[in-house]
């Protein structure tokens, strides 16, 4: 999957070498980074009007002067990000249960200090993968809202009785009105949700 | 006034007593006689008023009788048989003559016939002139009349005192003369008087003045006389009736029994009465002791601390209730029991014989008491301490050894409970804080190791970028992979001593929450007591089970309880008397859909954390403390996210600082029953 150019990782660690290290390893391979030194400067600029309009993901330190890693991760859990923005945890040795329970509540992973290889890298790139389809999926969503929004009451009706696989009888049987007014309707409901056949009309309100 | 010594005064009580009681005895006898003698008086007095109205009644009767003869103008033959009768009846009278008119002559006489004549011998004429002037004064009243006594010689050489009585008889006719009885004064005694009232006693007539005229009867001669006197009036005469009883003096014997009789009645009256007061004392006194014995013997078996008492020989004399349960022996069976004594262990027994040798050598056991072992009736020894006094009884002798003794098994239990669980902590608290070392300087070397372990990795995507053929680039390619693979053997190493010092598992149990306060509290208290500062705990009701590193928990409370109790001692008011509590709390905290939250806090009355302390508190290596290592509070936040805890703290609104922390509490039978597991679940 092609990634948008402009997503962005969000590394949030105390200790400057580690940042650094971090921003430079996935400018190597071709990730923008933005470091915070604390959960606090982190979660500033989040409440600054932030909107994940971008695929994105968090690298951060579990433990961390004020703040730690841990709250910090319930906030963006209180947001509803936690599929926008993926965090993977960074851990020392003694972390490591801390780290996994945090997996258990919905972090997207965690990694053990130090990193070997690429597996970091590569972790970072899924979660921007996710964080994309999140983001697309939001998308998706949005646009089929205002799909629907231009149907009529009746329009609706018919497509929920369609979308369960009745034919165009038992459709007009049910709703009271005559088999040819429900083709009509059945059309204009194609027509508007932009589908060929009533598969692909199931398959797109399946996403909602 | 002298007061007299005590002794003293109570014998002179007593002889005054003495003297009392013997003058009333006198006075008892000297009464009874005299009144004895009074009574004897009296009867004389009554008998001679008898005998006096005996003889007026008999000679008025003799007077009728005399009248009789001349009833009828008698002849004077017939008047003589007449007075021959008459006398035959009347011995008193020993002569009747029937004299003329003018009493000179006789008409007739008649004598007695039970003794001679009483003339015979000295003739009529000496008595005549009395007679004559006795008629005349019985004419003269018209009544009979008596002429003075005489005393008449007899023929035989006695003599008889004799009264004659004349009455004027016949009369106006020439026959009418008198007629003169000759009463015989003894006869008169004998006759008139009452048998009955003669009996025992003497009468006798007598002149006024006291000469005596007659007597008659026969009374023994006694030590002392009664005498009874009666006036006897009669015409133209007067005679004393004298009557005497002699008799003994009143008998002092039985007065002087009845007095004794009295003295012993007075005497057992007293005797009883003192008995009486002496019981009712006794049975007070009896009472009391009672009372005092079941008092004793309450005490005896309330006690909780054995007692035994031991003869000079070592035998017991004496065990209480409480001894015979210590040792599970009855007290017969201890009473009975010799030495070696049946609690005595047998392997001590050579011991506790050389103790008790030196014991009864006169050596004092230390006052606070020695400690020994016992034997149950099971076999099971225990440890007691045995505090020994000598026994001496009232005479200041010493007869034995009283010891009290305590059973100390359970003291020993609870010491022993409370020093392995004290080491327990402590050692906990050694790894505990290692561990934390361990983990802070692995996070501090694990930071640059990522550092370099990036820069390595980087560099080889760099390199990856170029041309392979470039030998040079090559050899740095290598070069950068042995970096990334050295900083991660540095990180395996790390992680391997890490892994050794943290190998106890963090197991999760359900543990009660206040079982984690009461696994702290003794080592709590005991510094408590030491800081004088009052410890409060309060769980709330109904709390769920806390899922935990138990050992590791109690290890968070005890930090924080020691961190407040040291702020307390740091604060100016502790050491002025202020008030200074530690309050440790435990309530169910915040609780969402997915986990119930346990929330501990630990408060203090100290003086607060200063502002630019707070954001360093902790920081590792941070401390405040002279000897702290500055590791206790960054391991109580370890500690409490590794549970996925918070631990935060705040000031307390009275001054001072509250620390809290929270747990998760077990989710078992939780009503949603939803959670397949707990997102906080068991972790290795």
């Amino acid at each position: 999957m092609e990634r948008s150019l402009d997503a962005t990782v969000f590394i949030v660690d105390d200790d400057a070498g580690v940042r650094e290290a971090l921003a430079w390893l996935l400018r190597t391979r071709r990730l923008l980074s933005e470091s915070f030194d604390s959960a606090d400067a982190f979660e500033a600029m989040l409440s600054r009007g932030f909107e994940p309009r971008t695929p994105g993901c968090v690298l951060m330190d579990v433990r961390m002067p004020g703040t730690s890693g841990l709250a910090q991760f319930e906030k963006l859990l209180a947001r509803g990000w936690d599929k926008l923005l993926p965090v993977i945890f960074l851990t020392g040795h003694a972390d490591v249960s801390t780290a996994v329970a945090a997996v258990k509540r919905g972090a997207f992973d965690f990694c053990e200090k130090p990193f070997s290889d690429n597996a970091l890298v590569d972790r970072v790139v899924q979660a921007l993968d996710l964080s994309n389809e999140a983001l697309s999926q939001r998308l998706q969503q949005g646009r089929l809202a205002l799909l629907l929004a231009e149907l009529t009451e009746r329009e609706r009706d018919v497509m929920r009785l369609v979308t369960q696989g009745l034919p165009n009888k038992l459709i007009a049987d049910q709703l009271n009105i005559s088999v040819r007014t429900v083709e009509v309707h059945r059309a204009r409901v194609f027509d508007k949700m932009n589908v060929k056949s009533a598969v692909d009309l199931a398959n797109l309100l399946r996403n909602q | 006034m002298i007061s007299l010594p005590r002794g003293w005064r109570r014998w002179s009580l007593w002889g005054l007593l003495v003297v009392l009681v013997a003058s009333l005895l006198v006075t008892l006898v000297w009464l009874a006689g005299r009144y004895e003698a009074d009574q004897a008086q009296a009867k004389m007095e009554r008998d001679a008023a008898d005998a006096a109205s005996d003889i007026n009644a008999a000679l008025t009767r003799n007077v009728q009788s005399l009248r009789a003869l001349h009833a009828g103008e008698p002849t004077l033959a017939d008047w003589k048989q007449q007075a021959q009768f008459l006398l035959q009846e009347h011995r008193e009278i020993v002569r009747l003559e029937w004299r003329d008119q003018a009493a000179t002559g006789t008409l007739g006489a008649v004598d007695t016939p039970f003794r001679q004549p009483v003339f015979d011998r000295l003739g009529r004429t000496n008595a005549l002139p009395d007679v004559q002037h006795a008629c005349s004064a019985a004419r003269r009243v018209s009544a009979p009349a008596y002429a003075p006594s005489s005393f008449v010689q007899q023929p035989d050489g006695l003599g008889l005192e004799v009264m004659e009585m004349c009455m004027p008889v016949g009369g106006a006719s020439s026959e009418a003369g008198y007629l003169v009885a000759t009463y015989s004064l003894p006869g008169m005694l004998s006759e008139l008087i009452g048998k009955s009232v003669m009996r025992g006693q003497e009468a006798s007539f007598n002149e006024p003045d006291g000469t005596r005229l007659a007597i008659y009867g026969m009374a023994q001669h006694g030590k002392r006389a009664f005498v009874g006197q009666q006036l006897l009036d009669l015409q133209g005469n007067t005679l004393v009736l004298r009557m005497t009883s002699w008799r003994d003096a009143p008998d002092v014997f039985p007065n002087v029994l009845t007095a004794l009789l009295t003295l012993m009645s007075i005497a057992l009256v007293t005797v009883m009465l003192l008995l009486g007061k002496d019981i009712r004392r006794r049975t007070r006194a009896e009472r009391e002791l009672a009372d005092a014995l079941a008092f004793r013997k309450a005490m005896e078996d309330s006690l909780v601390t054995g007692l035994r008492a031991r003869d000079l020989h070592g035998r017991i004399s004496y065990v209480n209730p409480a001894f015979c349960q210590m040792v599970g022996f009855s007290m017969g069976e201890l009473l009975a029991s010799g030495i070696p004594a049946p609690y005595w262990p047998p392997e001590l027994v050579d011991e506790y014989q050389q103790r008790q040798a030196i014991r009864f050598n006169g050596n004092l056991p230390p006052r606070e008491g020695f400690e020994s072992v016992f034997m149950h009736k099971d076999g099971s020894r225990f440890p007691v301490l045995i505090i020994e006094a000598p026994l001496i009884n009232a005479q200041g002798q010493q007869t034995g050894w009283m010891s009290a003794i305590l059973d100390v098994s359970e003291q020993r239990r609870v010491e022993e409970l409370s020093r392995t669980s004290q080491e327990r902590l402590q050692a906990t608290a050694r790894l505990a804080t290692v561990g934390e070392m361990a983990s802070l300087l692995s996070h501090e070397l694990n930071q640059p190791l990522a550092a370099i372990a990036s820069y390595a990795t980087g560099s080889r995507n760099l390199l990856q970028g170029h041309s392979p053929a470039d030998p040079i680039l090559a050899d740095m390619e290598t070069a950068m992979q042995r970096i990334a693979e050295q900083a991660e053997r540095a990180g395996k190493v790390i992680k391997s001593v890490h892994d050794f010092v943290r190998r106890r598992d963090q197991a999760r149990e359900t543990v009660e929450p206040q079982a984690l306060l009461q696994a702290i509290m003794p080592l709590v208290a005991l510094q408590a007591r030491k800081l004088s500062v009052q410890v409060h705990t309060r769980v709330e009701a109904g709390l769920p089970m806390a899922l935990c590193d138990r050992t590791m928990v109690e290890q968070v409370l005890l930090n924080l309880a020691r961190n407040g109790m040291q702020a307390i001692q740091a604060t100016p008011a502790h050491s002025m008397g202020g008030e200074s509590r530690l309050d440790l709390a435990i309530r169910s905290g915040a609780s969402d859909k997915l986990v119930r939250w346990l929330e501990f806090s630990v408060q203090d009355t100290g003086s607060g954390i200063p502002d630019e302390v707070a954001p360093k508190l902790f920081t590792p290596f941070f401390t405040t403390k002279a000897e702290g290592m500055g590791l206790g509070l960054s391991l109580c936040r370890t500690v409490v996210e590794q549970h996925g805890g918070i631990l935060v703290f705040e000031p307390a609104p009275g001054g001072g600082t509250i620390f809290r922390f929270t747990l998760p509490a077990s989710p078992i039978s939780d009503s949603t029953g939803k959670l397949p597991e707990s997102p906080h679940g068991t972790v290795t």
